[in-house]
C-alpha cells in the first residue's frame, strides 16, 4: 500500500495543475515540462497527514435525517436542494402521524406516506411541498370548450386571507367565491353542499348500524379524511368494516358533478373539469384513486374521473398572486346555486369534532323526528384542540350514543388500539389525519413559525362563529340536499345514493412488511430529537 | 485502525438524507439532470453518492430496494496503482483519496487511468470543465481523522449504515447473516477486489442491486486489481526518462478527448479490462 510522508508532502514543491498548465500552455515547451514534472512526483513512503479541509459552509449545525418521498407521490414533492436535513419531517411523520418508524423493514414496493402533508407544514425551508398542479388548472381555465367547475372545502375559508396578510382565521367565504369568478371557473360550488350530503348519509348509516338493520359492526368510523383512510388500510385493515362507507364530501360532489350537476346544466360531461380547492394534500391521492370514477361507471365512461385536479389552499392562493388578484380588494359574492348552499353542519367539518356534532344534530332529528336540543348546538366536549374527546348524547329512541373524537394519527393509534382489543365504549368514532382537523390541513397556509395550536384556535374559533350566526345549523335542512333527494337520488342510502356516494376500502398491510428481517425492527427506537 | 461502513440494504428506506448529506458536506451542486434518488440516479462528478432504486422480484413477490453506491475505499485501490502521478492514496484511516483536491497535490494529468482501473465504475471526470479534476467519494476524510462518522453515514435515519472498524463490522456482519435467514449469506466487499472499506449486506442477490458480481462471465476477482497488469503502472514515472514528452502530448490528448463522445471513452474502457482479464 501506498501513503505519504507528510515531511515530504510539504517540501515537495507546490505546483497545481491549474498553475502548471497555465506555465506549459504559455511557453509550450516540452523539455521543461518533462524535467518539472518528474522532479515533482513525490516518493510514495511513510504516513499522511493532509491538511484538514476547512468545514463545509453549507454542513448545518444540526443535521438529524429526514423521511422517504417518494418521487412519484401524488401529494408532496421535496426540492433536495432545500432540505437541510434538519429531521423535522421524521418529527411530524413519526411523533404526530405514528408512520414512519411504524413499519417494519425492508421496505416492500411503496415507500409509506399517507398523503397527509403535514411534513410540508414543518419544513422550515420549504423543501417539502405540495404537489403543484395549478398549471393543469390554468390549462383547463384556457380552454373554451371546457366547462370548468371548483368546489371549495369548508376549510379554506378560514385560512387563505392568511396569505393575504389577513389575521388567522379571517372569513373569507366571499372573497374566495369572488377570486375564483375572477379566476374563470365556470361555476363556484361549495363542499359544504356535500358536507350536508354526507351528514345525510353517515348518519342514516350510523343509524342503522345502532339498529341492526345493516350487517356491520360498531363503533362507525368517520371516513372523510383521506390521509385517516390510507392510515386505516395500512396499519388497521382488520378494522375496516367499522369504516362509514361514505366517501369524503370531495368525492361526494365529484361523483354528483358529473351526473346531477351536468345534466341539469345540459352539459355534456366530457366536456366537465371538476377541481377542487382543498386544506388537504390527501385529496391529491384520493381523487387518483383508481375506484373515484363512479360517475364515469353511472355514464358508461369509465375513463371519466369524478374529480378531476386538487389544488390545496397554498396553491389557490398562489394562482391569485400569480393573476394579481388581491383578496382584500374583492367584494363577497355568493355561490352558485344547485350545489352551493350550505348549513353550520358543514361548516363546521372543517374542525375537529365538527362532524360527529353535525352528525350528531341530524342523527337526533333522524331517529326523534324532532329538534335537537340547544345542547345539541354546542356540544362543547366534542370541540376544542384536545387530542381525543369523548362524549354522550341521549337521543330518545336510541339510546345513549356514545362518541369520540381524535386527530392527528399518533392519537388516532390510541383509540384504534381501544377498538381492536375490543374496549370501545363508543358507537362513533371521529378520526382526521391532521392535528386541529381540516383547519390543520396538509395543504393550508404556512406559518411562519412551526404550525400552532395559537394559529388553529384562531381558525377553529372562526369556524365556530360562522356555525352559530348561519341561518340553517342541520345539514337535513339544506334546502338544495332537499332537493338532489327529491330530484335525483330519493332517499339516503339508496340505490342511486349507494352507487355514487359510497365505496369500498383496500388493505395495504401487504406494503407495510410485517414479517419483516428480524435484524432490522430496532430501527423505530431512533430517538428524535 | 481502517475504518469502514456496513450498508444494510434491508434496513434502506430510500429517503437520500445520505446523498443530500454528500453534497452538504462536500459542497457539491446540484444539477436537474443529474438525480441522486430512484432507478436514474448515477454517479457523476457532483454526485460521488447516490441511492438507486431497483425493483426486484423475488419468489413471493416484487420488491423495491435501495442501494446507497460510492467509492468503495478498496484496500487495494487500483485507481492508485493505475495512477502514474500517484494522485490516489489510501490513508490509515481507511480513505482513498485523491490528492490533487484533497491535499492540493497536483499532479494530475487528466489521463483519467484510474476511470478505467476501478473495478466499480467509481472516478468521474469533471467534463464540463477547461481544466478538469477526477471526482468521487473522499470518505469524508477530514471526519474519519477526527473520528466522526463520513457525513452520509451521520444522517442515516434507519441505521442502513453504520460505521466502524472494519474488522468489528465484518463480525458484525456476520452475526447480522446467521440471525437472519433472509440475508444472502455473502457480505460483498469482504473479499471483492481484495476487499473494499465499504461493505454490503442484502437479503436479494447483489447483482440484481447492481453490485457486480460476475465480469467477462466470471466471478469477481477476490484479488485485488494492482495484482494484475496495473502493477507495472506504479513505476512508469520513473522508469521512463523521456516522460515529459509523453505527458505533454496526454495533456493535448485529454483536452481533446473533454469533447469526445463519452462512447468512445467506453469504448476503451472495455479494451482495458480485456487485456487485464
Ligand atoms: S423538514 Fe424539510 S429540511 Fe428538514 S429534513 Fe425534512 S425535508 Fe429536509
Ligand atoms: S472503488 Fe474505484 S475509485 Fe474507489 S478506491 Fe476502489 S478502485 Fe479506487
Ligand atoms: S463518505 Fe463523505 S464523500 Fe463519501 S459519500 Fe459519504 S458523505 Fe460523500
Ligand atoms: S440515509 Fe440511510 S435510509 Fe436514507 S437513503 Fe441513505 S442509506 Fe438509505
Amino acid at each position: 500500500m501506498m501513503s505519504l510522508n507528510s515531511k515530504e508532502l510539504e517540501e515537495s514543491k507546490e505546483i497545481t495543475r491549474r498553475a502548471f498548465l497555465k506555465i506549459i500552455s504559455g511557453l509550450g515547451l516540452t523539455g521543461l515540462m518533462a524535467g518539472g514534472l518528474s522532479g515533482c512526483v513525490p516518493k510514495q513512503t511513510g504516513e499522511i497527514t493532509p491538511p484538514l479541509l476547512a468545514k463545509s459552509k453549507m454542513w448545518p449545525e444540526n443535521v438529524v435525517g429526514r423521511i422517504p418521498i417518494d418521487p412519484d407521490n401524488p401529494s408532496i414533492v421535496r426540492y433536495d436542494e432545500k432540505c437541510i436535513l434538519c429531521g423535522q419531517c421524521i418529527q411530524a411523520c413519526q411523533e404526530t402521524q405514528s408512520v414512519y418508524g411504524f413499519y417494519n423493514l425492508p421496505v416492500v414496493d411503496e415507500t409509506i406516506c399517507i398523503n397527509c402533508g403535514q411534513c410540508t407544514l414543518v419544513c422550515p425551508t420549504g423543501a417539502i411541498s405540495e404537489r403543484d398542479d395549478t398549471r393543469k388548472v390554468l390549462k383547463a381555465l384556457a380552454d373554451p370548450d371546457k366547462f370548468v367547475v371548483v368546489q371549495t372545502a369548508p376549510a379554506t375559508r378560514v385560512a387563505l386571507g392568511e396569505e393575504f396578510g389577513m389575521p388567522a382565521g379571517a372569513w373569507v367565504m366571499g372573497q374566495q367565491v369572488a377570486a375564483l369568478r375572477r379566476l374563470g371557473f365556470d361555476a363556484v360550488l361549495d363542499t359544504n353542499f356535500t358536507a350536508d350530503l354526507t351528514i345525510m348519509e353517515e348518519a342514516t348509516e350510523l343509524i342503522k348500524r345502532i339498529k341492526g338493520e345493516i350487517d356491520k359492526p360498531l363503533p362507525q368510523f368517520t371516513s372523510c379524511s383521506p390521509g385517516w383512510i390510507k392510515f386505516c388500510e395500512y396499519f388497521y385493515p382488520e378494522l375496516l368494516p367499522h369504516m362509514s362507507s361514505c366517501k369524503s364530501p370531495q368525492q361526494m360532489f365529484g361523483a354528483l358533478a358529473k351526473t346531477y350537476y351536468a345534466k341539469n346544466k345540459n352539459i355534456p360531461p366530457e366536456k366537465f373539469v371538476s377541481v377542487s380547492i382543498m386544506p388537504c394534500t390527501a385529496k391529491k391521492f384520493e381523487a387518483k384513486r383508481p375506484e373515484m370514477n363512479d360517475s364515469g361507471l353511472c355514464l358508461g365512461k369509465p375513463a371519466l374521473r369524478d374529480v378531476d385536479i386538487v389544488l390545496t389552499t397554498r396553491e389557490l392562493a398562489r394562482l391569485l398572486k400569480q393573476r394579481n388578484i388581491d383578496l382584500n380588494k374583492l367584494p363577497k359574492e355568493n355561490y352558485d346555486p344547485l350545489m352551493g348552499e350550505s348549513t353550520g353542519g358543514a361548516i363546521i367539518f372543517g374542525a375537529t369534532g365538527g362532524v360527529m356534532e353535525a352528525a350528531v344534530r341530524t342523527a337526533y332529528f333522524f331517529v326523534t323526528g324532532q329538534q335537537p336540543p340547544a345542547s345539541l348546538f354546542n356540544l362543547t366536549p366534542v370541540r376544542g384542540l384536545s387530542g381525543i374527546k369523548e362524549a354522550q348524547v341521549d337521543i330518545p329512541g336510541a339510546g345513549t350514543v356514545k362518541v369520540a373524537i381524535c386527530h392527528g394519527m399518533a392519537n388516532g393509534r390510541k383509540v384504534l388500539e381501544k377498538v381492536k382489543q375490543g374496549q370501545s365504549p363508543w358507537h362513533f368514532i371521529e378520526f382526521m389525519a391532521c392535528p386541529g382537523g381540516c383547519l390543520g390541513g396538509g395543504g393550508q397556509p404556512r406559518t411562519t413559525a412551526l404550525p400552532s395550536d395559537e394559529i388553529r384556535t384562531k381558525r377553529l374559533n372562526s369556524l365556530y362563529q360562522a356555525d352559530a350566526r348561519w341561518q340553517r345549523r342541520e345539514s337535513h335542512e339544506n334546502p338544495e340536499v332537499v332537493a338532489l333527494y327529491h330530484k335525483f337520488l330519493e332517499h339516503p342510502m339508496s340505490e342511486l345514493a349507494e352507487k355514487l356516494l359510497h365505496t369500498e376500502y383496500v388493505s395495504r398491510a401487504d406494503k407495510l412488511n410485517r414479517t419483516a428481517v428480524a435484524a432490522a425492527r430496532s430501527w423505530k427506537l431512533r430517538v428524535v430529537k | 485502525m481502517a475504518k469502514a461502513v456496513l450498508v444494510d440494504i434491508t434496513k434502506c428506506v430510500g429517503c437520500g438524507g445520505c446523498t443530500v448529506a454528500c453534497k452538504l458536506y462536500n459542497e457539491l451542486t446540484w444539477e436537474e439532470k443529474e438525480p441522486q434518488l430512484g432507478e436514474k440516479a448515477n454517479l457523476c462528478a457532483n454526485n460521488w453518492t447516490v441511492v438507486q432504486k431497483f425493483a426486484v422480484d423475488t419468489p413471493e413477490t416484487g420488491v423495491w430496494r435501495y442501494i446507497k453506491r460510492q467509492c468503495m475505499h478498496c484496500l487495494e485501490p487500483a485507481c492508485e496503482s493505475a495512477c502514474f502521478t500517484h494522485s490516489f492514496v489510501k490513508t490509515k484511516e481507511g480513505a482513498v483519496i485523491y490528492k490533487p483536491t484533497e491535499l492540493k497535490q497536483d499532479f494530475c494529468v487528466g489521463c483519467r487511468y484510474c476511470m478505467i482501473a476501478c473495478p466499480f465504475d467509481i472516478p468521474k471526470f469533471e467534463w464540463d470543465k477547461a481544466l478538469p479534476f477526477v471526482r468521487k467519494c473522499r470518505f469524508c476524510n477530514d471526519r474519519l481523522k477526527a473520528g466522526e462518522p463520513p457525513a452520509c453515514v451521520s444522517v442515516c435515519p434507519t441505521g442502513a449504515l453504520k460505521f466502524g472498524e472494519r474488522e468489528e463490522l465484518l463480525v458484525e456482519a456476520r452475526q447480522r447473516i446467521s440471525a437472519s435467514p433472509h440475508y444472502v449469506k455473502d457480505i460483498y466487499g469482504e473479499k471483492e477486489y481484495g476487499g473494499t472499506s465499504w461493505l454490503y449486506l442484502s437479503d436479494v442477490p447483489f447483482e440484481k442491486i447492481g453490485l457486480k458480481t460476475t465480469a467477462f462471465e466470471k466471478p469477481v476477482s477476490k484479488e485485488p486489481i494492482p495484482l494484475y497488469s496495473w502493477n507495472v503502472l506504479k513505476w512508469t514515472p520513473y522508469i521512463f526518462v523521456g516522460w515529459g514528452a509523453v505527458l505533454t502530448a496526454l495533456h493535448y490528448y485529454t483536452k481533446r478527448r473533454v469533447e469526445v463522445h463519452e462512447e468512445e471513452m467506453y469504448e476503451a474502457v472495455e479494451t482495458k479490462e480485456d487485456i487485464k482479464q
